[in-house]
């Protein structure tokens, strides 16, 4: 009851720490400069993304295929692009496989990250460094490089996996092909992604703990309520926004995953159950040469991305607004 | 300008010498500008062209262009499509590249490699191999030349063999019966190895069986993987895979000199060229076991009645990019990778030479008259300008993978036909 | 009692993460060391039997196909430029965006939202032709405006919490004492920033270092290549034969990365934390 109160009083404390209507009030109404000091990002911004995403728009209501590409007139087909795809059931697959790979990935970062965050809180400085260095080995690999490493780690006939879990279960695991079968390899990527997204977490949500003042932590380690209901009802208050920016962070990464998804194929698998959005586009596009198709699905893909995180936008917009 | 490459060429078919001569004298009064000299790059794909082969090219080219230069810049296989793609149709192109035989139908129907018809008769004429010359022709024209061929060869154990009281089959359903028992006799050991991606070397089955990859009619083509034929085919493919085979059922075709050298196959179907790998010495980068050469014998894929099986012919055309600086030096480059020397030392290094009369160069070793017998029989894919995209989509690969695991191969193939039919006509 | 065997299963909990999240990294080195033809059989070798530097020397040296160190210095370049550069615009921006109040400001914010979401694969073609008519294919410059207009929405956007996170007041008493406003925001603000430009900057870093695909189309001349590029190219010459190769490889491109992180891994989350606290 009293601990509980005392977050109340802390959360509003928090928001007077910076009452809303000051900082806008000292905001100067300059006329130019804001504009000024834009122009270099915005012309980088429009030079490189704005005008080839125009293109890939006109071009996802085009007949755009390789000869195009070579200069060939690109005739418009209206719709036609994005039929094919909504009627396409790969496409509903793909799409179906991504957001469950995603919210996957997300619910399992978030759910280890926290828990080492939280572990990192409590063990003693032996093993807070311990853990650190490890994370931070992890978090220095380089996607591609993860990948090729886990890659052969998992490898059919010589990874070390195989004969570990003989090893360790007494089972046959001699040529056991972990990516041929499509949850198998999801597995595999999984871990790969989470391997590589977890430090990150750990990190952003231990420095967020950090910042809990210690009463409040003293007041959480009391006995009476059960820990999940001590970390809900105590700490997460305190972390909430960064939850919100590191889940929203880890929803964007994860429903691109490329790099991953893109170099396990080439290591083995079977290509049509395993792609991923991003993956599915560049084999549509690039690989398959009908960059008409691969730009609708692309622009599918950004409104659906928007579509996720409007109410996030939405929400932030209107803090802005205050 | 057409009377002037002819003439070159037949020099260069007496002599070599006399061959940079001309060249050089014909490029500098050429009519492209004079004396333009510039910087050649030519795109070679992977390690297949040997390195004297390289050497030759850029000592001869830039001999007989003086004060231009050549660049041999290796690109990879794996991406190539894309990477053409893109690099062909930008002011930085490449001048000179290499492509795969079955990825040549997408360039050349794209527009993005110069038109080579002239020249034909200059670069070979009806000399170059026919296969790869359709393959390289777009609307009557000549686009892409022959580059190289390669022939799928059996590599085998001749103490398995002999243990199981067996010898070199001379038909299909030998070949096959052989590879089971072979597999029965020896646990762990592939009679046949086939991993799973490996879609070149399920071809020779349903064409043996009278079946096709795809038929045309008209502007549109009909995948028939599903015909009767064809599964008749493929049914003998899954019982190569699931019980003549141990190879990873998801595992692709390379490097299949490592199993080899430790003993886990008995029948190894593969590109001529990879007789160098097993052979690499044990210490080489890519260690082969040289150790085993007299244990290591050859033979051509049998057919259905006897004779050579029409296997599948891999190899590589050769363009100038469309988009080049320097035609005129580009096309000289091109000339010299289609000389004979230079395709004597493709020959000699177990790479199939672009002209029919170069054949000899393989040598009359056993590994030779395999090449020998099995180019004579050996198929390409269908010559649709969107069969690169089939293969690029990975459909194939995952069709056979299926296939491996003891999928159901009448449905698979009909899932396959319509997804391939979709591409070709899209 | 009770308190002992938490203790000790926290230790151990430690103990789990750590091996988890290093193993991959041993492996990749233990790999390395060891000749090609002894890491592959049937018992793995946990500690190399025969040290070798061999593979590393392939890697560095084989005149075929070593690019590596002309490699190296694009891939510092290019990631050191977008860091700069990035975090200069973005700095900039984030005033704008923090310090004062426009009309299109919301729309500003939104759409650097947005284009994160766009998938980068989608796009090669198109970014492909406007550096091709801007003549930077295969240009160090070109590559880093690329990955610098990639970098900089998720820079401006996390750095804007950071700016906010400075008061205000402070720039005020600065032109109290004779500063112009410009004066202020690079004396003062700008250095008040260095956490959260170190934060912001890591996720730079690690974008344009590992960034491969467009490197891979745009950058195609070999001495131009990077070395995500250059890795992923020796890993498909070399197929998988040479695992041992690849490992060390991976290795040296991972070193540069591992320095980096170990030299700035203080901040780059306070940073975040504090942006995401405040803003």
């Amino acid at each position: 009851m009293t601990s509980t109160l005392l977050v109340r009083e802390h959360e509003s404390g928090g928001v007077q720490e910076l009452p809303p209507d000051e900082p806008r009030r000292s905001r100067p109404r300059g006329r130019f400069t804001p504009l000024l000091l834009l122009v270099p990002a915005c012309l980088i911004l429009i030079a490189i993304i704005g005008w080839p995403l125009v293109q890939l728009f006109v071009m996802s209501f085009q007949e755009f295929g390789r000869a195009q590409v070579f200069g060939m007139p690109a005739p418009f087909v209206g719709f036609e692009n994005y039929q094919r795809v909504l009627g396409d059931p790969q496409f509903w697959a793909v799409l179906g496989r991504s957001i469950l790979f995603c919210l996957a990935n997300v619910v399992t970062a978030m759910t280890l990250g926290t828990l080492i965050a939280l572990l990192m809180n409590r063990v003693n400085r032996f093993f807070k460094v311990l853990v650190s260095v490890g994370l931070l080995l992890a978090w220095a690999m380089p996607a591609l490089t993860a990948t090729i490493v886990w890659g052969w780690m998992f490898d059919t006939q010589y990874g070390v996996v195989n004969y570990l879990l003989e090893a360790v279960s007494g089972q046959d695991f001699t040529n056991h092909s972990w990516l041929i079968d499509p949850f198998s390899f999801f597995v595999v990527a999984t871990i790969i992604v989470t391997w590589g997204a977890v430090p990150f977490v750990a990190f952003t949500i231990y420095a967020g703990l950090t910042q809990v003042p210690g009463e409040v932590l003293e007041a959480s380690q009391l006995d009476g309520a059960g820990a999940w209901q001590r970390f809900r009802l105590i700490v997460f208050p305190y972390l909430r926004s960064i939850f919100v920016v590191v889940i929203i962070l880890q929803v964007i990464w994860d429903l691109r995953v490329f790099t991953q998804i893109f170099a396990l194929q080439g290591i083995g698998g079977i290509k049509e159950q395993t792609s991923t959005l991003g993956v599915y586009i560049y084999q549509t596009s690039i690989g398959g040469g009908d960059y008409g198709t691969g730009g609708a699905i692309a622009v599918i893909m950004v409104l659906l991305m928007v579509a996720i995180s409007v109410f996030y936008v939405r929400r932030s917009l209107k803090e802005e607004e205050q | 300008m057409r009377k002037r490459t002819l003439t070159v060429t037949a020099l260069g078919v007496t002599a070599a010498l006399a061959l940079a001569g001309c060249a050089s004298g014909g490029n500098s009064s050429g009519d492209s500008g004079g004396g333009d000299t510039a910087d050649i790059r030519v795109w070679l794909n992977g390690t297949d062209t040997p390195d004297a082969a390289r050497e030759y090219l850029k000592t001869t080219f830039e001999e007989q262009n003086p004060g231009s230069t050549l660049t041999i810049e290796e690109q990879a296989w794996t991406g190539l499509v894309d990477k053409l793609t893109t690099n062909l149709s930008g002011s930085d192109s490449p001048d000179v590249v290499e492509v795969g035989n079955t990825q040549a139908a997408a360039f050349t129907s794209a527009g993005a490699f110069l038109d080579l018809t002239d020249d034909y008769e200059a670069l070979g004429g009806d000399d170059l191999l026919p296969g790869f010359v359709e393959a390289g022709s777009y609307d009557g024209q000549f686009y892409a030349a022959p580059y190289y061929s390669g022939a799928r060869l059996v590599f085998y154990k001749k103490d398995l063999l002999a243990n199981a009281g067996l010898t070199v089959p001379t038909t299909l359903d030998e070949y096959v019966s052989n590879g089971i028992a072979l597999a029965q006799a020896n646990p762990g050991v592939s009679g046949i190895y086939f991993p799973g991606q490996d879609w070149y070397n399920a071809l020779p089955y349903i064409w043996e069986a009278g079946g096709e990859i795809a038929v045309q009619d008209g502007d549109t083509w009909t995948s028939t993987f599903s015909s009767p034929d064809s599964i008749a085919g493929l049914e003998q493919v899954q019982e190569v895979m699931t019980q003549a085979s141990v190879a990873p059922k998801d595992g692709n075709e390379t490097d299949p000199q490592v199993p080899y050298c430790e003993g886990a196959i008995a029948n190894l179907s593969a590109p001529s060229w990879v007789k160098w790998s097993i052979l690499a010495p044990a210490d080489a980068d890519a260690p082969g076991c040289p150790d085993q050469e007299a244990n290591f014998g050859v033979y051509a894929l049998p057919g259905a009645d006897g004779g050579a099986a029409q296997v599948f012919a891999g190899g590589s055309n050769i363009a100038v990019s469309a988009n080049s600086a320097h035609p005129e030096l580009a096309k000289a480059a091109l000339e010299i990778m289609l000389s004979d020397d230079y395709q004597t030392i493709l020959g000699e290094n177990g790479l199939v030479p672009a002209k029919l009369s170069l054949a000899g160069t393989l040598g009359t070793d056993e590994v030779a008259t395999a090449i020998a017998e099995a180019a004579a029989n050996a198929k390409l894919t269908p010559a649709s300008p969107k069969w690169a995209d089939v293969e690029a989509s990975g459909a194939l690969q995952d069709f056979f993978v299926s296939i491996a695991q003891g999928g159901d191969v009448t449905e698979l193939a009909k899932a396959l036909d319509e997804k391939i039919d979709g591409i070709l006509n899209s | 009692m009770r308190k002992r065997v938490t203790s000790v299963l926290l230790g151990a909990a430690s103990v789990v993460v750590f091996l988890f999240s290093v193993f991959p990294v041993y492996w990749m080195v233990n790999t390395s060391l060891q000749p090609n033809n002894e890491i592959r059989g049937s018992v793995p070798n946990f500690v190399p039997q025969t040290l070798t530097t061999a593979n590393y020397e392939t890697v560095l040296f084989e005149p075929a196909r070593a690019q590596f160190l002309p490699a190296l210095g694009n891939s510092l370049l290019v990631t050191v430029s977008t860091v700069v550069i990035a975090l200069v615009f973005a700095f900039l921006a984030s005033l704008a965006v923090t310090r004062y109040r426009f009309k299109s400001r919301k729309t500003f914010i939104f759409a650097i939202l947005i284009i994160q979401m766009i998938p980068a694969e989608a796009m090669i073609v198109s970014t492909y032709r406007v550096l091709d008519g801007w003549n930077l294919l295969n240009t160090i410059a070109g590559l880093t405006l690329v990955y610098v207009a990639t970098v900089l929405p998720f820079t401006i956007w996390t750095l804007r919490g950071f700016v906010n996170g400075v008061p205000v007041e402070l720039e005020e008493s600065a032109m109290i004492d004779g500063c112009s406003r410009t004066g202020a925001f690079w004396r003062i603000t700008f250095p008040l920033l260095a956490p959260g430009l170190v934060a912001t900057g890591v996720f730079g870093f690690i974008q344009a270092w590992n960034e491969f695909l467009l490197a891979l189309v745009v950058n195609s001349r070999p001495e131009m290549m990077t070395l995500p590029v250059w890795l992923r190219t020796f890993q498909v010459a070399t197929g998988t034969t040479n695992w041992a190769a690849i490992m060390a490889g991976s290795t040296l491109m991972a070193i540069p990365v591992i320095v980096f992180f170990l030299l700035v891994q203080g901040r780059m989350t306070s940073g975040l934390v504090s942006g995401a606290v405040k803003g």
